[in-house]
């Protein structure tokens, strides 16, 4: 594209969008009216014939709109990078394919880039379908914000706003891209959350399978450790495994001695399992932490711990 | 370029400029071609734009700014990765150092040693949060690592710029520098500092970190353990879980043939033991893996401080000593 680009908004589309092109009317106006250069680009992530026949009807009579369509379905995060790989503006952002927030919100969010790196959105007032939705949010965020030691209170709100060099410096795989905040100020990029009017048509049954709490639960446990641990292993695994082993060594010594001085009979005894297993297992957990800090200790040169934000001289 | 000055600063506004002033004095007298390196760890206060102004008017003041507050020992990796000097010395931030030692280190480093380390013999802190700890430590360290060194916490000290930038430097690992570089068998020498009380700000640390020094101690020690051999390394612990496997799978069946009920546990827990010699030695294929695709190629390390010898032919000539650096 031959004009310069300074936005490049992004819309992966997934499983969860709405289909009448509306909302791609509303991105278009409103960010037409931030007088800013811009491109809107929508990634559908799968096939999704119908909208995109429409979001083709719309980009025929706007060229701001293009459209990337990926061969199957990847991922949330790989349809994000796609965006991003082809795309050229200076800052990015993400915006999600339904209904979300106000898009008139989002110069707003914009506007925020000038005092951060990465500006998010903390949708306020916040409208609830139940009591025990409220609950599952406000104890996903507790539990994010107590581990990693930060205050955010809305990471699922697909807007976003940020520089290119965050989506440059910030490893994104797998399914985290709701914890990119996270990881950003782990690279040492300011970022701020901005309350933005939720849309109200932002709909959601706040229903979830007992899958999606698995994979939230995996997230959360991974993110906890790239955050906390990524250059000590040890010390996880050190920690788990020698509690582990404490607790068998103790249990083992207990029946030996009972065997030895009480005259128990111990062959027999399923005692003897469990600790041994416990003992096994607390000594397999230590080995793994010594093999992550010689994974640490050989890549210590590539994986630079920190991050330079100017050099003078 | 002979020499880099490394020094870590966070939240130093009060010492910045003494401490700029201290070492270019020295450095004038040294007389070599040199430079500084300040790391800003992210300071809240006005340390880089201290650092900054000063930096504007001289050439050989390099400063590096950090995104956020990482600590020490990556903000000397960052400085020691930019130093341009063929030798290395990193001192501490807060004027406890004092710069007019940094010749007594040169002269060590030219003497031929690798490290040298500075040794706070009087030092100026409190007894009992600082003084006793660091004295465990230090003699837990030269136990357990084998090098004994009497001041690890000493930040001054000098290095071969060669050894020092292939030896990988991370975590809290900055104490550990003279252990970890102990796989490539530098020369190492420790020469007595001045040591001076705190002028500005807070002390930085206390007695939290002895935990963290304990467990990075274990790990230093199994690093150095694993280099040369790992697969041997966990052979060795494999060894007494198969013993104890195939002592208590015999017993199993002398207790089956002879006593008066079967004995299903036992034979059970032997084969949790077998199982766990088994996963052992299995780590430590994996561990041989890792080693050899490793970026830092810890096989080449003993190589950085290989001296080569040439004997005199003439019995009154001296025997040379060159160094052999690989690329």
């Amino acid at each position: 594209m031959s004009r310069h680009i300074e936005i490049s908004v992004i819309v992966p589309v997934g499983n969860r969008f709405d289909a009448t092109g509306s909302l791609v009317r509303e991105y278009l106006k409103a960010l037409s009216e931030t007088g800013r250069a811009f491109e809107l680009v929508y990634v559908l992530d799968g096939k999704h014939p119908d909208f995109g026949a429409e979001l083709i009807r719309v980009a025929d009579q706007d060229t701001r709109l293009r459209i990337i369509q990926l061969a199957k379905s990847f991922g949330e995060t790989t349809a994000l990078s796609a965006g991003i790989e082809n795309t050229s503006g200076e800052i990015i952002v993400t915006l999600p394919a339904y209904y979300q927030i106000e898009a008139s919100e989002i110069e707003k969010l914009i506007a925020e880039i000038d005092v951060c790196d990465l500006a998010i959105c903390a949708r306020w007032p916040r409208a609830a379908a139940s009591r025990f939705e409220v609950f599952r949010r406000k104890a996903f965020h507790w539990l994010i914000n107590s581990m990693t030691g930060s205050s955010f209170t809305d990471l699922g709100c697909g807007a976003r706003a940020f520089k290119r060099i965050v989506a440059e410096e910030v490893p994104i795989y797998g399914d985290q891209q709701q914890f990119i905040p996270l990881l950003a100020s782990r690279r040492g990029f300011r970022v701020r959350e901005t309350q933005i009017r939720q849309s109200d048509r932002d709909k959601f049954d706040g229903r979830y399978g007992p899958k999606i709490y698995l994979r939230r639960f995996l997230d959360i446990f991974t993110v906890f450790f790239l955050v906390r641990f990524t250059k000590k292993p040890l010390r996880f695994f050190g920690m788990i495994g020698s509690i582990t082993l404490l607790f068998g060594v103790a249990f083992l010594l207990y029946v030996v001695v009972q065997r030895l001085f009480f005259g128990v009979a111990l062959a027999d005894r399923p005692a003897l399992l469990l600790s041994s297993l416990l003992v096994v297992l607390g000594l397999q957990i230590f080995a793994l932490g010594l093999l992550g800090e010689l994974i640490i200790f050989t890549h210590a040169r590539e994986l630079k711990e920190y991050t330079i934000d100017k050099i003078v001289n | 370029m002979d020499l880099s000055v490394v020094v870590p600063l966070y939240n130093e506004e009060d010492s910045v400029t003494p401490l700029y002033v201290a070492i270019t004095n020295t450095l004038k007298k040294l007389g070599c071609e040199s430079e500084i390196i300040f790391v800003d760890d992210g300071s809240h206060d006005r340390t880089f734009s201290v650092a900054e102004r000063l930096a504007a008017s001289d050439p050989k003041l390099r400063v590096v700014k950090f995104r956020r507050n990482y600590g020490q020992t990556p903000a000397m990796a960052a400085g020691i990765d930019l130093a341009r000097g063929s030798t290395v010395v990193t001192m501490d931030g807060d004027l406890q150092n004092d710069p007019a030692d940094i010749p007594n280190f040169i002269e060590k480093i030219e003497e031929g040693y690798d490290i040298v380390v500075g040794w706070r013999f009087d030092r100026q802190d409190k007894l009992i949060s600082r003084k006793i700890p660091s004295r465990i430590a230090n003699w837990l360290i030269g136990k357990v690592t084998g090098v004994p060194i009497k001041d690890n916490g000493c930040s001054l000290k000098a290095f071969r710029a060669d050894v020092i930038k292939q030896v990988p430097l991370y975590s809290e690992m900055h104490r550990f520098i003279p252990a970890i570089a102990s796989i490539a068998g530098p020369r190492v020498a420790e020469i007595k500092v001045r040591h001076h009380a705190r002028q500005f700000g807070e002390s930085k640390y206390g007695l939290s970190r002895i935990y963290k020094v304990l467990l990075d101690l274990l790990t230093i020690k199994t690093i150095a353990g694993f280099t040369s051999r790992p697969l041997k390394w966990f052979a060795l612990l494999a060894v007494p879980a198969l013993l104890l496997a195939v002592s208590m799978l015999v017993g199993s069946v002398v207790v089956t043939l002879y006593g008066t009920t079967p004995s299903l546990p036992m034979a059970g827990a032997g084969l949790f033991f077998g199982a766990l010699g088994l996963m052992l030695l299995f780590n430590g294929v994996l561990a041989e893996l890792i080693n050899r695709t490793g970026d830092t190629q810890v096989t080449k390390l003993p190589l950085l401080t290989a001296v080569e010898i040439t004997i005199a032919s003439n019995v009154n000539a001296e025997s040379q000593v060159t160094r052999i650096t690989p690329e």
